[in-house]
């Protein structure tokens, strides 16, 4: 019952509403929820280059991270960023660890001093990358650290904002507050929508590179 | 940082060591490097009720350094007040003195510098004639400069009641004057796209024509780094700002204060918010560098003349889809139609405008409920309806009752209850309108495979446009008769009506059985034999009730007899049928591999691929004639498969006839919403190379060709 020509007729027809529908994609100015990711390709702590497109398919976490902000350390020295980022990557997630503080801030760290105080806090970070120049961060419109972004597996913004619920400095209340990239994570597995797509990230502003 | 935790140490140290009191362990004054923080009151007529009594937190800064408004901006905190005071004593909220904007590189702070004075007001309680007041306070601040520090104290203090506290008089005096003053300036705000526009009528007079600055006391609703354009007109201001990029809030209601950052003064008002806020996080403004983020976004296409063109496709396409195999055959139904009203012509044009109502809103439905569920997390694509065995099989049986009609089996006016027929024949206009879905369902098996793609895209549109492209689509499909009925010209050159109609509509019959043949092809696939001769049988028995109900020239007593016979077989037929039929909501795994093709999993393909090795995924379903067309030519051909045997490329088949979550996921990682899709992973290559949804072997042949035959692995 299959022609040829009806055949082609379909490819064509498929092929017009095809186009059609790319041609209308709305351009992205930024970072938004539920629009694609802005592509980027960075080095890591260890000189190798990582790119978002590489992990396509995957879920990737974004943390933007400055060791000597009191905020990223009340999460590190809870261990809760670490456990985050163990339960994250065990269930297949990318984790990249972002610092985008200018080196001429007196808040830099070298690259080789950020990997060893990644290594000593026990964190996991699938790779901790450098973005002295600050294009990523400010693709992404990221403020503070820490400041998390979740990309789903197509590739599109899922969530933006605080790593959880109570806005404080103190590590004590880090068992009493939701963290909303876990639950960000826990909803993209079970295949819903997330449920808190973005929040008022707290912490310390991060020190741009001029430009 | 071990060396900050030191420094807080000693600083704690030598606070406690510096201030000598002996009652208690906290005193007035906390001491950091970066703040003097001081618990101070103000008592001018003692504490008694019905005074006037101020309590105050007065935080020095050290040169650079700032404390946070209450609404702190893009980082940082609030200073935060825990009082402990005796027994119904009622502190207020602090009054809040005037912020001021602190940028940082692209963002923006809203804070202190310098000497500041954060006043509380306090309620004496009627009966209170205590000697002293003690007061004790909790506070805790984030200070920052290139660092942030969030710093605290435990504070207190002794009033006496009887005698005067005014040494802070001056500084409480500051702190007052740097309030915002309260104003009724008939303001308002409407949110239009990314903006916020502000408007105020009545501001005071000190202020008219000066540049303020604005800030809403609700944090996370502006981009708080933007330059706002402000505009007067006499007394009248106006503002617009745009809205944070990552907004998570849409108040109705918005307090915000307005400094004359010259002049040091300032006032408070708070408006309604009209207008709808866009969805948090869709404002697409720009982020702290507008440039850098152009730059480093993959998509960039023009909005307004994109999309008039797209729904011109999208008129094209569905006026092709006319021609697939199974949407023709109703197509013809309905031009017979026309040759049978051709001297009609306002109830022709009528038939076609209700047609074409039918044929949009159908497709609007689908769309909107494929959508719908999408929303909802439901792991499905277009074609959806074709994963379920219920919609196959009753597809099949309509199907067949169509092409029974048309072989002239049955009459529709004699199986339809009277008035039902009468009612069609009475509403003509229902009746097209009822075709024009009916096309839709029909045709659906056959678009559905080349739907995928396109509504795989779709799904990145706003849905009000992805319904607007669909809704073109419907409207191209039910274009040709559309246009044939506004032009008399056309309708004149069909042929008269005569009995080439009736062989026209036998005719018709047999694509109509076709379609029924592969329906129960698929049904098979899904549910296996026993299901599917099931459905047969149903099938067979519904034929027979059609034609001894239906069949013109039978006689009164002749038709009784055959109708009642009929009906019993085609009770028994389900009885019999039913324990197979059962499996239609039962799924049974559909079988896809076969000694060359092995089923398809996200590990497999990994493991393969880290072994260096080709793989080729054939994502396919039984309902995709696509799918099966490729699998059958291009996918048998012995030179193609010559050439993945002599390159050891890993053959995988990816089986969508039923629902499956892994495929749809792994489809969505490809971009797809639908299948056919062939994926074919190169060694070495992180993404695979995707190939046309309609193969060719030339095709399949020249992607091969980038593996290198010498990469084959031994064995």
């Amino acid at each position: 019952m299959i022609t040829r020509r009806p055949l082609l007729a379909a490819a064509l027809a498929a092929g017009a509403v095809t186009a059609a529908i790319g041609l209308t994609s709305p351009a992205a100015a930024t970072a938004a929820i539920g629009q694609p990711a802005p592509a980027f390709t960075a080095t890591d702590v260890y000189g190798r280059s990582v790119s978002l497109a590489g992990f396509r398919g995957r879920t990737v976490v974004l943390e933007w991270v400055n060791p000597r902000c009191p905020f990223v350390r009340k999460h590190y020295d809870s261990m809760n960023m670490q456990r985050t980022q163990m339960d994250a990557t065990a269930s297949g997630v990318v984790w990249l660890a972002i610092a985008s503080t200018a080196p001429s801030s007196s808040q830099h760290l070298a690259p080789a001093a950020l990997a060893a105080w990644i290594q000593q806090q026990g964190a996991v970070p699938t790779a901790t990358l450098v973005d002295a120049d600050g294009r990523i961060g400010r693709a992404f419109g990221a403020r503070v650290t820490p400041h998390l972004f979740v990309v789903d597996a197509r590739g599109r913004l899922a969530y933006a904002g605080a790593i959880d619920s109570i806005a404080s400095p103190h590590a004590s209340d880090v068992d009493r507050a939701t963290n909303f990239v876990r639950q960000a994570l826990t909803e993209l597995a079970a295949g819903r929508a997330v449920s808190v797509p973005l929040t008022r990230p707290y912490g310390c502003a991060i020190h741009y590179a001029d430009g | 940082m071990p060396c900050l935790h030191r420094l807080l140490f000693w600083s704690a140290l030598v606070v406690a060591s510096a201030l000598p009191l002996p009652a208690l362990a906290a005193g007035a004054v906390v001491t950091t490097e970066q703040v003097r923080a001081e618990l101070v009151a103000h008592a001018p007529e003692g504490v008694a009720p019905g005074r006037p009594l101020w309590l105050g937190l007065a935080i020095d800064h050290a040169p650079g350094w700032h404390t946070y408004w209450r609404n702190p901006g893009d980082s940082g905190l609030p200073t935060t007040l825990r009082w402990s005071l005796p027994a119904a004593f009622a502190a207020g909220d602090i009054e809040w003195p005037l912020p001021r904007r602190l940028p940082v590189g692209p963002l923006m702070n809203f804070g202190y510098e310098g000497a500041l004075l954060l006043p509380v007001r306090v309620t004496v309680p009627e009966g209170f004639d205590a000697p002293l007041l003690a007061v004790r306070l909790r506070a805790d601040w984030l200070v920052c400069k290139d660092v942030c520090i969030p710093e605290g104290g435990d504070f207190a203090l002794e009033v006496p009641a009887q005698a005067s506290t005014s040494a802070h008089a001056a500084r409480f005096a500051a702190a007052w004057a740097q309030q915002p003053q309260p104003v009724q300036a008939q303001a308002s705000a409407r949110v239009e796209g990314g903006t916020l526009v502000v408007t105020a009528a009545a501001l005071p007079a000190a202020l008219q024509g000066r540049e303020l600055h604005f800030f809403p006391e609700q944090a996370g609703v502006i981009d708080n780094a933007a330059a706002a354009v402000q505009r007067w007109d006499g007394a009248a201001w106006e503002l617009r700002v745009p809205l944070s990029p990552y907004r998570s809030e849409g108040p109705a209601a918005i307090d915000a204060v307005l400094v004359d950052a010259q002049a040091g003064s300032g006032v408070r008002l708070g408006f309604a918010v009209s207008g709808d806020w866009p969805a948090p996080g869709s404002v697409t403004a720009a982020a702290p560098a507008p440039a850098a983020v152009t730059a480093t976004t993959p998509l960039a296409g023009q909005a307004a003349p994109g999309f008039v063109l797209a729904l011109l496709l999208a008129v094209i396409g569905g006026a092709l889809l006319n021609l697939m195999p199974c949407v023709f055959p109703v197509l013809a139904l309905k031009v017979m139609g026309f040759a049978g009203h051709a001297h009609a012509r306002r109830q022709l044009v009528v038939g076609a405008l209700a047609y074409t109502a039918g044929v949009v809103l159908s497709f609007l439905a689908l769309a909107a409920l494929l959508l719908a569920l999408r929303a909802g997390g439901e792991q499905i694509g277009w074609g959806f309806q074709l994963q379920s065995p219920l919609f196959v099989a009753a597809l099949a049986l309509l199907f067949t009752l169509i092409g029974l009609n048309l072989a002239g089996v049955y009459q529709f006016n004699l199986v339809l209850p009277g008035n039902l027929a009468a009612l069609r024949a009475r509403h003509p206009v229902a009746d097209s309108a009822l075709t024009g879905v009916l096309v839709v369902a029909v045709a659906s098996p056959c678009t559905a495979p080349f739907m995928g793609a396109a509504l795989g895209v779709a799904a990145t549109l706003p849905a009000a446009q992805a319904l607007a492209i669909f809704a073109a689509l419907g409207l191209g499909m039910a274009l040709p008769y559309l246009l044939a009925t506004l032009w008399p010209g056309l309708a004149r050159a069909l042929p008269r009506p005569g009995p080439w109609m009736l062989r026209f509509k036998s005719l018709m019959a047999f694509p109509m059985f076709a379609t029924v043949v592969w329906l129960l092809w698929v049904l098979g696939h899904q549910i296996g034999i026993d299901g599917a001769t099931g459905v047969l049988g149903a099938l067979l028995a519904l034929a027979f009730v059609a034609w001894a109900l239906g069949t013109p020239d039978m006689g009164r007593a002749a038709r009784a007899g055959f109708g009642a016979a009929s009906l019993a077989v085609f009770g028994l037929t389900l009885a019999w049928a039913a324990p197979s039929l059962r499996t239609l909501d039962t799924p049974v795994q559909a079988v896809a591999a076969d000694a060359r093709w092995q089923p398809w999993s996200a590990q497999a393909v990994a493991a393969a691929h880290a072994q260096g090795r080709t793989v080729f995924v054939d994502f396919t379903a039984a309902w995709c004639v696509t799918c099966q067309v490729n699998k059958r030519t291009v996918l048998a051909d012995p030179v193609v498969l010559a050439d993945f045997d002599l390159r050891g490329v890993v053959l995988m088949r990816a089986d969508w006839t039923r629902r499956d979550a892994a495929i749809a996921d792994e489809l969505a990682r490809l971009g797809r919403n639908g299948v056919p899709v062939y994926a074919l992973y190169l060694p070495g290559q992180a993404l695979p190379l995707l190939l046309p949804e309609l193969l060719s072997v030339q095709i399949v042949r020249e992607a091969l060709a980038q593996v290198s035959v010498a990469t084959r692995p031994p064995g």
